[in-house]
């Protein structure tokens, strides 16, 4: 996992990078709305990169750490993403603000650790990069009814929708216990893994 | 004497030879069965049907709206999962560490990647394929006219080897973990936001995949329905992808140890001539201009067969005054006719009144930036003509109505309209032709509309400046069907004597109002009626 954090950083500080240059841009409305969630899905993503391991079931008996220091990772990870997503959006026309930053972030990533949870780190892309996909449509639809108000939906929701910002809490929080818990569905001794 | 057994040695086996062809084949085969979109077509079904089937089934059954819909949901919702997917078997070698085990097989580095490529590009056709299917199936069940529109369904299916050869590209020369989703994510970022930089009609941007006609117009359901279907745009789009998957997998032997020299100096030539084709389709899509039917023409690859007007039978109503449409709008003619029949029957007969209401094509012309304006293509009929020409509120807006809205939209434009040609209502008219109007509207009109007050005499803009996110699907500028301003009535208002004028006449029944216009109309379009002598 630790040989993974640099990159991952590096990965979310490009991204806060190209938000902030984006934003220096002329967008109509579309662009606005879809360019902060493009980039926080992108954060999410790397973020999730980071949670295959290598270790098996020794490691696992043996190392009672192990769940308390991948916890730490993905928070301090998401942490940062979400802070230089923010960061970037500082003095611009970010479009949901601080807020919309914070319910994105946390709930994609919930998505990406489930999906490692359940299809291992490999794929644990598709579920966020599918969700971006529907989210992007959710916000088009905002404009083009019938909207989807669903709140699974949170990036087409208000920054200050309950109901969305309980969804995405509620998949972040069961995506970081699942993986902290029993981590990636990876092969032990994968070198895809290591 | 000694026995002696002979015996003859056993040969040995002789190698298998297998015809180039077959090996390949089983190449391919092991490649389909441990390829990761096989995984990921649940993934890209999903989004298909939540982001495009969804909202095609929402619009009226027409193939030009359901094909361009097509297009530009079907490209988005197939990008993302087949460039990860791509990136992640083009990463493979290198994240599974066997880049040195299979360099040494027999098959040169470029073949064993093609194959992967192809695996993958084929398991995405055939989710294509058959999201595709389903569509223009329902499609061709509910359409009343017409057929499937092939160009929009080939741009879409020529994308996917074109994500596919991107995203395999970037997994092989950037292999990692973070490639097939960082991959993913900004082919979706180039795709659905280049859109962005298109200006007008005249646009380089227009070679992105997902641009069916002027962007900001939308799907317009007045556009290939009296007209063909320009495949200009989509020709040069065919072209861009096929020139760019060529160059990228051409670029995957450049590469020292992709293969021999000579496969490497032809994947270069690949590579160039790859490049030259964008290029020039890129080129092409520049000069492009948005022609009078709202499609964009090319000019180097227009076929000038395709402005002839589309033969048809119009199928027309059996109200007192028939109404007939374009057989691609059969769907609307009850509605049309339930909610215009009313009007017609008082109407019919009386001079000035037409014998055939006709619907109509729009004729679209490219304003400043991504503004278009619409506008009937028989603006005005005069008063003599048999014919009236009717355009569909839905011709001129992006959005698709309700029955109810459509009908109310058609009485309150198009059946103001008529009632002021029969009985010469509009500016300079008498109070008595603004009454009988008014009472004619009311007698009719759904939920009670009636002309109680003059509309300001400024007519509305034709183009307005666009206000909220506009996509494709959505229309910003536009004038409506009834957007007749020189024809408008002055109305009645509250509490006037042509107001109470207005309320006697309509309260008659329909059969003495039309006997009293039978004999009256002459002199009420001449001005000679007063208020007083309104039945």
């Amino acid at each position: 996992m630790s040989r993974r954090v640099p990159f991952a950083m590096l990965a979310i500080a490009a991204c806060a990078i190209g938000l902030r240059i984006a934003l220096l841009g002329h967008w109509d409305a579309y662009g606005a709305l879809q360019l902060p969630l493009i980039f926080e899905a992108a954060a999410a993503v790397s973020v999730v990169a980071t949670v295959a391991s290598p270790f098996g079931e020794p490691e696992r008996v043996a190392g009672r750490w192990l769940p308390y220091v991948r916890l730490a990772v993905t928070a301090a990870l998401t942490a940062a993403a979400i802070g230089l997503l923010a960061a970037a959006g500082t003095g611009a026309n970010l479009s949901g603000g601080t807020l919309d930053v914070l319910r994105n972030v946390a709930g994609i990533t919930g998505i990406g650790l489930l999906c490692a949870a359940a299809l291992g780190s490999g794929l644990s892309w598709t579920g966020p990069t599918g969700y971006l996909v529907a989210a992007v449509y959710a916000l088009y639809t905002q404009w083009h009814p019938p909207a989807l108000t669903t709140p699974w939906l949170w990036p087409a929701r208000p920054p200050h929708d309950l109901g969305g910002a309980i969804c995405a809490v509620l998949v972040f929080t069961c995506g970081v216990a699942v993986v902290t818990v029993r981590g990636a569905r990876d092969r032990p001794g994968d070198p895809a893994a290591a | 004497m000694t026995a002696v057994t002979r015996t003859t040695a056993a040969s040995r086996p002789r190698p298998t030879v297998r015809p180039p062809g077959l090996t390949l084949l089983r190449l391919l085969r092991l490649e389909l069965r441990h390829n990761a979109m096989a995984w990921l077509l649940p993934v890209a079904i999903g989004l298909f049907w939540l982001t495009t089937y969804r909202k095609d089934m929402a619009m009226p059954p027409l193939w030009n709206l359901r094909a361009t819909g097509l297009q530009l949901g079907a490209v988005l919702d197939f990008a993302v999962p087949v460039t990860g997917a791509a990136a992640w078997m083009g990463s493979r070698e290198a994240r599974r560490r066997v880049t040195d085990l299979v360099t040494v097989t027999a098959r040169p580095r470029w073949a064993r990647l093609l194959a992967s490529w192809a695996a993958t590009t084929i398991w995405a056709m055939v989710g294509y394929l058959g999201c595709t299917a389903v569509l223009y199936g329902v499609t061709a069940h509910q359409a009343s006219w017409g057929g499937p529109l092939w160009w929009p369904a080939a741009v879409g299916a020529a994308c996917l080897p074109a994500f596919s050869a991107l995203g395999f590209v970037l997994g092989t020369f950037l292999p990692g973990r973070f490639t097939a989703p960082l991959a993913a994510i900004a082919a979706f970022f180039v795709v659905a936001l280049s859109t962005e930089l298109i200006r007008g009609s005249q646009s380089y941007w227009n070679i992105s995949p997902i641009v069916t006609g002027p962007w900001d117009l939308g799907p317009q359901a007045g556009v290939a329905t009296f007209y063909p279907y320009l495949p200009d745009l989509s020709i040069a789009q065919v072209m861009f992808l096929a020139g760019l998957t060529v160059a990228l997998l051409g670029a995957l032997a450049l590469p020292a140890g992709s293969g021999g020299r000579a496969l490497r100096t032809a994947a270069a030539g690949l590579t160039g001539a790859g490049l030259l084709a964008a290029g020039t389709a890129v080129w092409l899509a520049g000069t492009g201009t948005m022609d009078a039917h709202g499609m964009i023409g090319i000019p180097a690859l227009h076929d000038a067969a395709s402005d002839q007007p589309l033969r048809f039978t119009p199928v027309c109503s059996h109200t007192a005054i028939p109404v007939c449409l374009n057989p691609a709008f059969a769907g609307y003619l009850s509605v049309m006719a339930n909610a215009l029949a009313p009007l017609l029957s008082q109407l019919a007969g009386l001079p000035g009144a037409p014998t055939r209401i006709v619907q109509d094509s729009v004729i679209y012309q490219q304003g400043a930036g991504n503004s278009v304006t619409i506008r009937p293509r028989n603006p005005a009929d005069g008063d003599s003509s048999p014919v009236s020409h009717l355009v569909l509120p839905d011709q001129t807006q992006g959005q698709a109505m309700t029955a109810s809205q459509l009908a109310s939209t058609v009485i309150t434009t198009y059946g103001l309209e008529l009632v002021a040609r029969v009985t010469g209502d509009g500016p300079g008219a008498s109070p008595a032709q603004n009454a009988v109007a008014a009472a004619l509207m009311r007698a009719v009109s759904v939920g009670g509309v009636l002309v109680t007050q003059a509309p300001s005499n400024q007519c509305p803009p034709v183009s307005e400046p666009q206000a909220g996110p506009v996509r494709q699907g959505e229309q910003g500028h536009r004038s409506g069907p009834g957007t007749v301003c020189a024809s408008q009535s002055q109305g009645v208002a509250r509490g006037t004597p042509a107001a109470a004028a207005a309320e006697r006449f309509a309260a008659r029944p329909a059969s003495v109002r039309h006997a009293w216009l039978v004999r009256h109309l002459a002199a009420l379009r001449a001005g000679q009626i007063t208020l007083a002598q309104l039945p």
